[in-house]
């Protein structure tokens, strides 16, 4: 590759633009185009463009897929953090090569998130306004919207900021494009002790304040539908918890397939290790077992002894109209379980198997969160409406296809003008050189 | 203080559906929607089976799910007991439609202008644009265009904006005015009252007095202001016939 002005490349690939790079953007360019064209149909149509419909008379469901989204975007983003910040709190070195990407993919998934809700919404630029302006914190729907974007995104990227400031400082003493970019992240940051300590000080800080936040954002999450006392299948104690333990399932099972990406497209055999991804599977079974102990609870409550409105949602649901989604999602999770106990009893951490499994979460964490938003909306009814019945519509799955592309590409694009993996092991040395 | 309630009388009604039509009517809701509906329920089997009706507007509670949810307080609870959604402050988030256990919310799928698309008339007709004047739907009700009450938000009528939620409101346009609600004056055999709970000779006290009377899923805590007399709660065997079109078709239809 011919290098300008005899530049030295720039580490972990930043700034070479490689042809399988190329190719990862530019298909989800065409993903988000799609998305954006799917969700101009909507707004010039009406959302009648959707599948969705009302309550009652109308045998609908009133929530879709954009919401399974909604929840499922917040729920990857907590692994982000949680992992970053347990790496501080607990100085889990090895764990540190996936930490940015952690981070990364938090604020990521926090902006799909926060899209997912802008496009559910039928007055969108009115929701923007009124859910700062008119705020209930009565409202579950407040911890999803204005505690999870204005708290939780803004801590998440101040967070991201500061503990790259490093890295920023060290690659502006370099000559590069991005030069200015860098010297712009690092603010003044020259790596000083006293630099170095407060940052460090400050993030800790920050870490411990996160930790609550997420379990509080989250929850509230479980509580939009854990509170609904006139909803058969959504009103219970569980559900908070279970979206809380389900978030770092599907969270975590994203950063095991990131980190194997990454690794493989910069070549960072030794940077991430064996051990790393040990760790990410050590702790992806332990909130798998929990959640999958949480499934049965769930299902022996609802078969047990159910009312007259409970069995007819947990027939729909175990042997009716969801049973596929329901027993597949079940299935996708039972066997990255299996997979992973097997592992973790013969202590060989195969990074096939666990991308594998990381893959399946994530689909099983999909179906089980449009498990829980739609059938009790269409077999929950409590007066005699009858069964209801949904179907996302082209447009929806346009606009999902655009949310994950959406996501691809600002990963992607993150990749080329920052570190994806933070440079500190090689932070002395490159110092010394620049010195020198 | 005032409490506006309604009672409705299950041994009276004859599930003609009057009030449905009086309240597309009076409120002008779009195709598909009824902040009024009557079930025509059937129960056991055949041939011992029969037939009820029972009327559904908003409950109004007193504790009501839908306003406790809203993230923007556009739906509220007025003093003197009607639920209300403010148009102008609704985001159309839908949180109201699922926590609200009557299924009494309706959310406007398309632009106004679309919605009554399904009432199958020629507006392009000339014959029949000479007599509504171009206007869609052909009869508008000018007093849905004011702000209502104390408060003066846009709380009356329906099809304002596309994507913000509405249901019944006791046709407060009319209540402002001392007038019943659409509904209770339209009721050809006076199954519905319409008044003021607090106030023991107003209609609805004096209907009540003496009367056994049941609340829609009153278990749930909600505290309906609709209060029936006469009937029973339908069963969980409770089916319904004869359900008029309640499908929005495709924008493209």
């Amino acid at each position: 590759m011919p290098t300008r002005d005899m530049r030295q490349p720039l580490p972990m690939g930043v700034g070479s633009l490689t042809r399988g790079w190329a190719a990862v953007l530019a298909l989800g360019v065409v993903g988000t185009v799609v998305g954006i064209v799917g969700y101009a149909v909507e707004r010039t149509q009406g959302m009648v463009a959707t599948g969705m419909r009302d309550l009652g008379t109308m045998q609908g469901a009133t929530w879709g897929i954009y919401i399974a989204l909604v929840v499922y975007f917040v729920g990857v983003s907590f692994a982000g953090i949680t992992v970053a910040a347990l790496i501080r709190l607990f100085r889990l070195d090895k764990l540190r090569g996936v930490a940015r990407m952690a981070e990364v993919l938090t604020v990521v998934a926090l902006i799909l998130g926060a899209l997912a809700i802008i496009v559910d919404l039928g007055q969108p630029v009115r929701g923007v306004i009124n859910l700062f302006r008119y705020a209930r914190p009565q409202s579950p729907f407040f911890g999803t919207f204005s505690l999870v974007i204005s708290g939780y995104l803004f801590a998440s990227l101040v967070y991201l900021y500061l503990t790259a400031r490093r890295d920023a400082a060290v690659l502006a003493r370099r000559p590069s494009r991005l030069q200015g970019f860098f010297r712009l992240w690092a603010a003044g940051y020259e790596d000083t002790p006293e630099q170095r300590a407060r940052d460090r000080r400050v993030t800790f800080w920050l870490a411990l304040a996160i930790l609550p936040l997420l379990v509080i954002a989250h929850s509230s999450l479980g509580f939009v539908f854990g509170l609904q006392v006139g909803r058969p299948g959504w009103f219970g104690t569980l559900q908070a918890p279970a979206f809380v333990v389900l978030a770092g399932v599907s969270g975590v099972g994203h950063i095991i397939v990131l980190a194997a990406i990454v690794r493989k497209a910069l070549g960072l055999g030794k940077r991430i290790g064996r051990d790393a991804f040990g760790w990410l599977g050590l702790f992806l079974l332990g909130l798998l077992a929990t959640y999958l102990y949480f499934v049965v609870v769930e299902v022996l409550t609802i078969i047990y002894q159910p009312g007259v409105i409970e069995q007819r949602l947990s027939e729909a649901l175990l042997s009716g109209t969801y049973a596929w989604l329901f027993w597949g999602s079940v299935a996708t999770l039972v066997v990255p379980f299996l997979i992973l106990a097997w592992m973790a009893l013969t202590r060989t951490w195969r990074v096939g198997w666990l991308v594998t499994s990381g893959i399946l979460v994530n689909l099983g964490a999909i179906g089980k969160r449009y498990l829980i938003v739609v059938p009790s909306q269409t077999h929950g009814q409590l007066l005699p409406y009858g069964i209801g019945s949904y179907t996302p519509s082209l447009v929806e799955l346009a606009v999902t296809v655009g949310l994950f592309s959406l996501g691809a590409v600002l990963i992607t694009l993150f990749m080329k003008v920052f570190p994806i993996v933070d440079l500190e092991t090689e932070a002395s040395t490159e110092l010394e050189e620049v010195s020198a | 203080m005032t409490h506006y309630a309604m009672a409705i009388d299950l041994d009276r009604c004859q599930g003609c559906r009057a009030c449905v039509e009086a309240c597309k009517i009076e409120n002008n809701t779009p195709s598909a929607v009824f902040w009024m509906y009557v079930f025509r329920l059937e129960e056991g089997t055949y041939p011992d089976t029969s037939i009820s009706f029972l009327p559904r507007p908003c409950q109004h509670c007193h504790n009501p799910p839908c306003v406790k949810v809203c993230p923007t307080g556009a739906r509220f609870h007025r003093d003197d007991g009607i639920v209300l959604t403010d148009f102008d402050r609704c985001i159309g988030c839908r949180y109201c439609e699922v926590a609200c256990p009557y299924g009494v919310n309706f959310f406007n799928w398309r632009k106004p202008e679309q919605a009554f698309a399904d009432y199958q008339l020629a507006m392009d007709d000339p014959d029949l644009a000479a007599v509504t004047g171009g206007l869609i739907p052909p009869y508008r009700n000018p007093d849905l265009d004011e702000l209502q009450g104390d408060e003066q938000r846009r709380t009356a009528g329906s099809a304002h904006y596309k994507g913000v939620v509405e249901k019944c409101t006791f046709c407060v346009q009319r209540v402002e005015k001392g007038l019943d609600p659409a509904c209770v004056v339209t009721c050809p055999v006076e199954a519905l009252v319409f008044g003021d709970l607090e106030d023991p000779n107003s209609p609805v006290s004096t209907y009540l007095r003496g009367r056994d009377q049941f609340k829609l899923l009153e278990e749930l805590g909600t505290d309906p202001s609709v209060i029936y007399v006469g009937g029973t709660p339908p069963t969980p065997d409770a089916r319904e016939i004869e359900r008029p079109m309640t499908g929005v078709g495709n924008a493209n239809a």
